[in-house]
């Protein structure tokens, strides 16, 4: 068992050296030269040059690779082009609601979606079903701004609710915080609970019309019992994997809705990092939220055999 | 009550079994369960009656498709609804089961009734303990803590022959063999002393050896436990050797009833003639041979069809005209033994009394 999971961690050690390659050649890959975009529309060539030699980029590829992740595993990101403070810090300072966000997301989208992928797949070709899977097909196909835009004018603006836009630290109090995390939670789960719940949809109906759930039923076993304890459990591996894979779309999307509501997070970090070409910030934001990704899929990963014995380790 | 009046008297289209006087336990009245399919109705079982006395065990064979599992299901009321409708009656105990609240007939699954079914390999749940599968019904009948289920669970492994229970209780599905899985099936039927255990064809999917011990097994283990059985089966050397009383069926509908050894005797039914083609010899299945149903000429009918005469006049070696226009009905043609044939001889001993 801890040999399998160290040997999933190693694992994941060459996926990540390959997103750090990718991460670092993107300030070539992208149009413009970077110097000449941070000297800014009055620089003289030698200003840009100045500049190029003081972000490293006169020195040879490979060794300007080999300094930056040498810096990275030290914990050193850089520092941003902009406001000169090392992008650890700007990272830290920004971290806490982009955070907030995907954890609150994601707990509200497992514990809307699961249920309503049980419950359809149970009442299958029932109104309930038609209804859940309709609302499935509408969180796929509206954008998350114009879900955000919605909740915003009518739970914020119109009711009077909840507050409108921003941010309250954890800090202040659970509910404050909450307050301001609903409504961006909702919007950017809309499309992560439509594709958990069908996916929870599909396998469940492929477990309850398996022998092992008519069992269950011939031992007097009720209908909840038999949902969620026999049969959910046995379901469970294609969905905490579409949960895994959803997670890259929640990082897309918390950036959208951290721009609709102003939240001061990451996402908002790497829009004005772009709008600047701040490398060192983009770098850096790009590199964590693949991190993040790597790390819940290796979750996910290891959460099989939680599921399911008969993985072997 | 009408109900308290009929225990102990059969219906008219079942035989009277003279000299039974155990309790009538189990009767199927008229069972009608019909699937709605997209081409038409399939009357999987089409008015079927029989009954099963405490203690007892009934065999119903016939080939496969005929409604034997619709049957058994039916009893438990496993049947889908939809695509399935249920009409009749079954009497269990002298209530009707088709009339219980889905809340009574949970606390008679598992508990009075329980079912062991042909798939040992699928029907134990993968993700879930032995320990845990069996203590299931212990904690859900009984309200057994989850220790001393998982004790009990250890007793059961050990009453169906499996050996180091302990470790076993903790083990999954996959680790088992499929004889120990069937004997896992087992443990879990009789966990809450069940007062009729239905096994559904429980050894045709073992290989012969294993069959020949899970039989023993059951054998053994109806005289502990002291269950009726409803043993549904292909194997007509099982037959022999453990059923009293034996109900053949055939597309849907009861051809033919009698005990065992009148039946094997003295076979009236022209399909039951043609089931018993070669005769088992008692004792086979323990050698480890089988006596599987020969194969007859021909092929059921359709049940999606209603069928105007005899359901067997399509393959029966003597059909007549007769048999393609009316329907024979369950007629009693020697003591306690009926068969729906318009020209299976009645006995003497019985021409004289009344017949249905
Ligand atoms: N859920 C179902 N839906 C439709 N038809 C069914 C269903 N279950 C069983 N049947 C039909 O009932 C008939 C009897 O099947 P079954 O009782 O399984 O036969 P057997 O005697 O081999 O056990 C078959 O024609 C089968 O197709
Ligand atoms: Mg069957």
């Amino acid at each position: 068992m801890w040999a399998y999971i160290i040997r999933r961690i190693l694992a994941t050690i060459p996926v990540m050296a390959i997103v750090a390659l990718f991460v670092f050649s993107l300030l070539y890959l992208s149009p413009g030269d970077p110097a000449a975009v941070i000297a800014g529309d009055q620089a003289t060539p030698d200003d840009v040059e100045r500049i190029r030699a003081s972000l490293g980029l006169d020195r040879p590829y490979l060794v300007r690779f080999g300094a930056w992740t040498w810096d990275i595993l030290r914990g050193d990101l850089g520092t941003s082009i902009f406001t000169n403070l090392p992008v650890s810090t700007m990272i830290q300072q920004r971290i806490e609601p982009t955070l907030s966000l995907m954890i609150v997301t994601l707990i509200l989208a497992v514990t809307i979606a699961i249920p309503m992928g049980v419950v359809a797949a149970w009442k299958q070709g029932t109104t309930i079903d038609r209804c859940v899977m309709a609302f499935a097909v509408l969180g796929f196909s509206v954008p998350v701004f114009v879900v955000g835009y919605v909740l915003a004018y009518v739970f914020a603006l119109e009711l009077d609710w909840l507050p409108v836009q921003g941010y309250t630290p954890i800090s202040n109090g659970f509910f404050p915080w909450m307050e301001n995390l609903i409504l961006p939670a909702v919007a950017l789960g809309g499309v992560y609970i439509a594709l958990i719940a069908r996916i929870t949809r599909a396998s469940m109906l492929e477990v309850l019309s398996q022998d092992y759930v008519r069992t269950a039923r011939a031992k007097g076993a009720a209908q909840p019992s038999i949902l969620f304890v026999h049969a959910l459990k046995n379901a469970a591996v294609p969905i905490v994997t579409i949960i895994g894979i959803g997670f890259a779309g929640l990082i897309g999307g918390a950036v959208v809705t951290e721009s609709v509501f102003a939240i001061p997070g990451l996402g908002r970090l790497t829009v004005d990092a772009i709008l600047r070409r701040d490398y060192p910030v983009i770098q850096g934001v790009i590199l964590l939220f693949s991190f993040a990704y790597v790390l819940v899929n290796l979750l996910v990963d290891l959460s099989y055999t939680l599921f399911d014995p008969r993985i072997r380790y | 009550m009408s109900v308290s009046d009929r225990v102990g008297e059969p219906k008219l289209n079942q035989p009277r079994a003279e000299g039974d006087n155990r309790q009538i336990l189990l009767e199927v009245d008229n069972l009608q369960t019909h699937f709605r399919t997209m081409d038409g109705v399939n009357r999987a079982v089409d008015g079927v009656s029989f009954h099963v006395r405490s203690g007892e065990t009934l065999a119903v064979v016939g080939e496969s498709g005929c409604g034997k599992s619709v049957t058994a299901m039916s009893i438990l009321r496993l049947i889908p609804e939809p695509p399935g409708k249920m009409a009749g009656a079954i009497r269990f105990q002298g209530r009707d089961l088709l009339k219980l609240s889905d809340k009574e007939m949970r606390s008679i699954r598992g508990n009075e009734i329980s079912m062991i079914f042909q798939e040992p390999m699928t029907s134990l749940n993968p993700v879930l303990t032995i320990g845990r599968q069996i203590g299931e019904t212990l904690r859900l009948h009984q309200g057994m803590s989850k220790q001393q289920a998982e004790d009990r669970a250890v007793e059961m492994l050990r009453l169906v022959g499996i050996p180091e229970p302990g470790r076993r209780v903790r083990e999954y599905p996959h680790q088992l063999s499929g004889g120990m899985r069937q004997r896992v099936m087992i443990a879990i039927a009789l966990a809450c002393n069940p007062k009729l255990l239905i096994a559904d064809e429980p050894t045709t999917a073992l290989d012969v050896t294993i069959q020949a011990q899970i039989l023993d097994l059951m054998r053994d283990l109806k005289n502990t436990v002291g269950a009726a059985i409803v043993l549904i089966t292909h194997d007509l050397g099982v037959v022999a050797e453990v059923a009293e009383r034996v109900v053949v069926m055939y597309a849907g509908r009861k051809v033919e009833e009698a005990p065992v050894n009148e039946l094997f005797r003295n076979p009236k039914h022209p399909y039951t003639q043609g089931l018993l083609g070669s005769v088992p010899k008692l004792g086979s299945s323990l050698t480890g041979e089988t006596t599987r149903l020969v194969e007859i000429p021909g092929l059921v009918p359709s049940l999606k069809q209603k069928i105007p005469g005899c359901v067997f006049a399509t393959r029966c070696p003597s059909v007549t005209d007769l048999c393609r226009a009316v329907a024979p009905a369950l007629q009693e043609k020697a003591p306690n033994h009926i068969a729906a044939c318009h020209y299976a001889p009645v006995e003497a001993s019985v021409s004289g009394t009344v017949a249905a």
